[in-house]
């Protein structure tokens, strides 16, 4: 089993170094380029709320990044399969849910690079700043979301990819479905906010993109 | 002769400018007089109709004793009572004993349909609010419309705003706290390190000598203030040459820009929110009768007011208040505990998802 693990990851590994590459580069970078400035010794009282603004502006890009490496190693695990119409994953002597099991271990493992990118991008932006008393570096705590963003999109979008076109179009069918509804029921008057209520089941308390949502600090009060 | 003649015609002469100006004097005060006469008036039939108005509005009412509180209200289905049974606690608690004088200004609602559309008679005295609020939003309105008793004019000035009971103590602690981190302010960020000088300079609590100097330390903060908040201001008329110097860093010009700015229009370095928790602090230190000293000696420096409801010097209740706003500092914006487990489940169910993929099941 563990050699048909190495054999998926390394396969794998090829399909997606360019985006493992570039989303680790991108992990370690941001980190650093937030902080920018904030080693400065001339710091006086002005620079406390740029730096937080600073700060909150760079923090944008953490959820964008970990949808967008989902995304892209979500597609990159299946595109060769989808291309040769899984004619060879249906040659192995393998059950089709170990198979699909080992395809989502090894995107989880090459997506660690990324995960302990942020983490020591983070450690050393903030060691080598100078940060106003009272303010504290979270990068621990940023790493960790970062991490759970990261598996929930790509979990989401390997769900997506690996399903039928089929699948795709009754997803889409239900997202339409709800926009028919709710412009009907617009124009008809009638109190119905399905959006709203599609706001809060994902995006508050448990729902399942609500790791997305919030201010990602690395620097706070 | 003719010298003599001259000297005589400009003796003559001298007294009709200052007959002319005695005049002017005389006319200005009568009218001042009349001014004040008419204002009298005004006030005077002010009063009448307001009483006029008074009885109208409450034409019909009941009134809802619970303490203090004295409230008119017409019948609805509003829950007045319970309302006020949450509320006066308190406000009995802010107050103390000063509450109580609350009975004299006595509330007027009038709990209206909100689905009606019927037009309504105009009333220029007390609230109208929809009759469908349940016990905690009455409460609330009661609390956020009590009028703080004997509150002078001096003592609202220092504070710029109501002193009320406050909803959310919490959250106006972290306020406070995130005003002392991130106000751009070398005193502030000073009072945040400890130093109980600077806390009384930014508080407004000494003298008024060198207030600019004080609150805002350095050129660029000063230079900073004005490109934020008097841009708009400076830049017309004479001011125009003075704005574009202090832009170049020409720490003169911005403070004599500053300088000039009216009495009482200096941005204060901390918003009010600071001043309203010293008072708060103040209260809770002094005990039920704290308000009643407060509001003693509104003449009085409001330093020696406070110190007077606190019961004790200012400088230890100026580090009582730093101690309670850096108590209240806000939670790091971290994942809640059950957040993890919440998107490895999530991550769980999508991959079982992908496991139970129709594509598979031929």
């Amino acid at each position: 089993m563990i050699a048909m693990f190495r054999a998926v990851l390394y396969s794998e590994w090829k399909w997606s170094r360019l985006v493992v590459a570039l989303g680790t580069v991108a992990a370690f970078a941001i980190p650093l380029v937030s902080l920018q400035g904030a080693a400065r010794a001339d710091r006086g009282a002005l620079q406390a709320q740029e730096l937080l603004r600073s700060v909150q502006s760079w923090g944008t890009l953490y959820p964008l990044l970990a949808t967008a490496l989902g995304l892209l190693m979500a597609i990159a695990a299946w595109a060769p399969d989808h291309r040769g119409r899984h004619i060879h994953a249906l040659t192995l002597p393998l059950e089709r849910w170990r198979y699909v099991l080992l395809r989502f271990g090894a995107g989880f493992v090459l997506l660690a690079a990324p995960i302990a990118a942020v983490l020591i991008g983070s450690s050393l932006a903030v060691l080598t700043a100078t940060l106003p008393p009272g303010l504290q570096a979270y990068p621990i705590a940023l790493a960790v979301r970062f991490a759970f963003a990261v598996l929930v999109a790509y979990a989401v979008f390997f769900a997506v990819s690996s399903g039928t076109a089929r699948t795709a179009g009754i997803i889409l069918g239900v997202i339409a479905a709800v926009i028919l509804v709710q412009v009907v029921a617009s124009i008809a008057n009638i109190d119905l906010n399905l959006f709203g209520a599609a706001q809060t089941v994902l995006l508050l308390g448990p729902g399942p993109l609500a790791v997305f949502t919030g201010r990602w600090m690395l620097v706070d009060v | 002769m003719s010298r003599l003649l001259g000297l005589v015609l400009a003796v003559s002469l001298l007294p009709s400018p200052l007959r002319s100006q005695d005049s002017l004097v005389v006319r200005l005060r009568r009218q001042a007089d009349s001014l004040l006469g008419t204002w009298r008036e005004a006030q005077l039939l002010a009063d009448v109709a307001d009483s006029l108005e008074q009885v109208r509005a409450t034409a019909g009412s009941d009134t809802i004793a619970v303490g203090g509180l004295r409230i008119i209200v017409n019948p609805s289905p509003l829950p007045w009572r319970e309302a006020a049974e949450h509320a006066w606690p308190v406000i009995d608690s802010l107050y103390g004993s000063a509450a109580e004088d609350l009975s004299r200004h006595p509330y007027i609602f009038r709990a209206v349909d909100p689905d009606s559309g019927v037009r309504r008679t105009v009333l220029h005295v007390g609230v109208e609010l929809p009759w469908d609020l349940d016990v905690r939003a009455t409460a609330t309105l009661l609390l956020t419309t009590v009028n703080a008793p004997r509150f002078d004019a001096a003592l609202a000035d220092w504070l710029g705003s109501g002193l009320r009971p406050t909803l959310h103590p919490q959250s106006e602690r972290a306020a406070v706290f995130v005003q002392l981190l991130t106000v751009p302010s070398e005193a502030v960020r000073a009072c945040f390190l400890g130093d109980i000088a600077h806390c009384k300079d930014v508080l407004q609590l000494g003298d008024s000598i060198g207030l600019l100097e004080r609150w805002y330390a350095t050129p660029a903060e000063r230079e900073a203030l004005v490109a934020s908040s008097f841009t708009d201001y400076f830049a017309r008329g004479a001011t125009a040459p003075s704005l574009q110097n202090c832009r170049q860093h020409r720490d003169d010009a911005c403070t004599s820009l500053l300088q000039s700015l009216p009495p009482g229009s200096l941005p204060r370095p901390l918003a009010h929110a600071a001043r309203i928790l010293l008072v708060r602090e103040a209260l809770r230190a002094g005990g039920r009768d704290a308000y009643r000293r407060l509001v003693a000696r509104p003449s009085a420096p409001i330093r020696e007011r406070l110190a007077s409801a606190a019961g004790m010097d200012i400088d230890s209740l100026v580090a009582r208040w730093r101690n309670a706003a850096l108590a209240a500092r806000p939670k790091p914006l971290t994942l809640p505990w059950w957040a993890g487990f919440a998107a490895i489940g999530w991550t769980a169910f999508f991959g079982l998802c992908a496991l139970r993929s129709s594509r598979w099941r031929l």
